[in-house]
């Protein structure tokens, strides 16, 4: 079989770990995969170390020679479709058998080029995406007990919502902050929108936007990554779901309690 | 509400809609995006169900996210998916965002006994969430292990 560099072999490995990082995979998951690629280039002595927010990670080849790679990750943002195509080609690389073709001499450029392609591919186009969130927050609405006329108020406020996360997320803020500011956007849009639609609930209204907001993916990935041992890694990630979850709730909170005392 | 009526599937179908919103805010494709949204719909479905039977939140909560966790351990490993990109979309018609929403309301209001009712049930429900996903983590790892060995 075609070798590769040590270091060629390393930073394919980081490469898809910083990949499946950044789209919110859970850390083992990610050092699983680093270690699929490493086997897949025929190296089996790789030792990772992966938190939330950076990768530590040395591989060796069988005459001590050691690469050894640190990775920071910055800007993290959801995106799962990422996380499951890069799993996809990561196993292919060990199936002999497989649509894609990562074979041959030059398999180690075509593996990188099918990560960079995936790194690169878009996400759906914007007005999707604030049509999936106006549907979330609108028959979360329903779902809690809203009536159609909520509906539709909810359905507006979660496709503004969303818009107004694109540009919440540009902004240099951290997690707690760019919650707070999204929830207490939406408690702006469901009060002003009160003025003019009579009869509706907020409560229910509210709630559907919240909904879009709520850490799952946090609560999640700490539970899986404590249940497999990686006890920083979930302590971090419990942790960013608290700080998520307050920063929702002082939004929105604050945001009500302006209202009320502005007098309407 | 009688658990098995039209409500209940009305109930699935909103369910189902929303978890389809929220996966393609993540960026889901293809069939997946229909399996997580099934997912999610079960799980609420589920738990309207066994509330209707035993009258306890936190037990259906319990009882829903753990078969939800097997359908998604299930389906990820059809799909050629990691199993947490199922189970971060259907939990979330459980996760206790309206509790959350009636702390913050009744403490604002300055009525903390409710106030503290509400954080008692945002507390349980989120712990309960946990320890379902845990015991199917677990579990299923314990199974791939025995399935290796032998």
């Amino acid at each position: 079989m075609h070798k590769i560099s040590l270091e060629e072999c390393s930073k394919l490995a980081l490469e898809t770990g910083r990949i499946m990082l950044q789209s919110g995979a859970s850390t083992n998951r990610v050092e699983l995969m680093m270690h699929k690629v490493c086997s897949g280039f025929g190296y089996d002595t790789a030792e990772s170390f992966v938190t939330p927010t950076g990768i530590f990670f040395s591989l060796e080849d069988g005459e001590n020679r050691i690469s050894t790679r640190i990775k920071r990750i910055e800007n993290r943002r959801i995106d799962l479709g990422k996380i499951s195509a890069v799993s996809r080609i990561v196993n292919c690389l060990q199936s002999p058998t497989c649509e894609k073709t990562i074979h041959g001499e030059s398999r180690n450029a075509s593996f990188l080029k099918e990560l960079q392609n995936i790194d690169k591919g878009k996400p759906y186009q914007a007005w999707i995406t604030n049509l999936a969130g106006g549907l979330t927050s609108g028959f979360f609405c329903l779902l809690f007990g809203g009536s159609w006329m909520e509906f539709y108020v909810a359905f507006a406020i979660g496709v503004l919502v969303s818009f107004g996360l694109k540009y919440i997320n540009r902004l240099p803020v951290n997690n707690f902050l760019s919650s707070a500011l999204a929830s207490a956007l939406i408690v702006i849009l469901t009060k002003s929108i009160d003025y003019y639609v009579p009869y509706i609930r907020l409560d229910n209204i509210i709630i559907g936007g919240i909904m879009i907001l709520v850490p799952g993916l946090s609560i999640t990935n700490a539970i899986r990554d404590t249940m497999s041992g990686d006890l920083v890694s979930g302590t971090a990630r419990a942790v960013e779901a608290f700080i998520i979850t307050v920063g929702i709730v002082a939004g929105s909170g604050s945001m009500l309690k302006l209202w009320a005392l502005w007098g309407h | 509400m009688r658990p098995w009526d039209h409500l209940t599937l009305m109930q699935f179908a909103w369910a189902f809609l929303a978890i389809i919103g929220f996966s393609l805010r993540s960026n889901l494709r293809g069939w997946r995006v229909f399996f997580t949204g099934l997912g999610g719909g079960i799980s609420w479905a589920a738990y309207l169900i066994i509330l209707y039977y035993t009258k306890s939140m936190l037990l259906s909560v319990f009882l829903s996210i753990i078969l939800v966790c097997i359908y998604s351990e299930i389906v990820a490993r059809l799909m050629d998916t990691p199993v947490s990109v199922f189970v971060i979309c259907v939990i979330i018609p459980l996760v206790p965002g309206r509790s959350l929403y009636y702390t913050m309301r009744a403490y604002l209001g300055g009525n903390s006994l409710e106030a503290s009712r509400h954080i008692f049930n945002t507390l349980m429900i989120s712990g309960t969430i946990a320890i379902a996903i845990a015991i199917v983590a677990s579990a299923t790892n314990l199974v791939m292990r025995l399935k290796h060995r032998f």
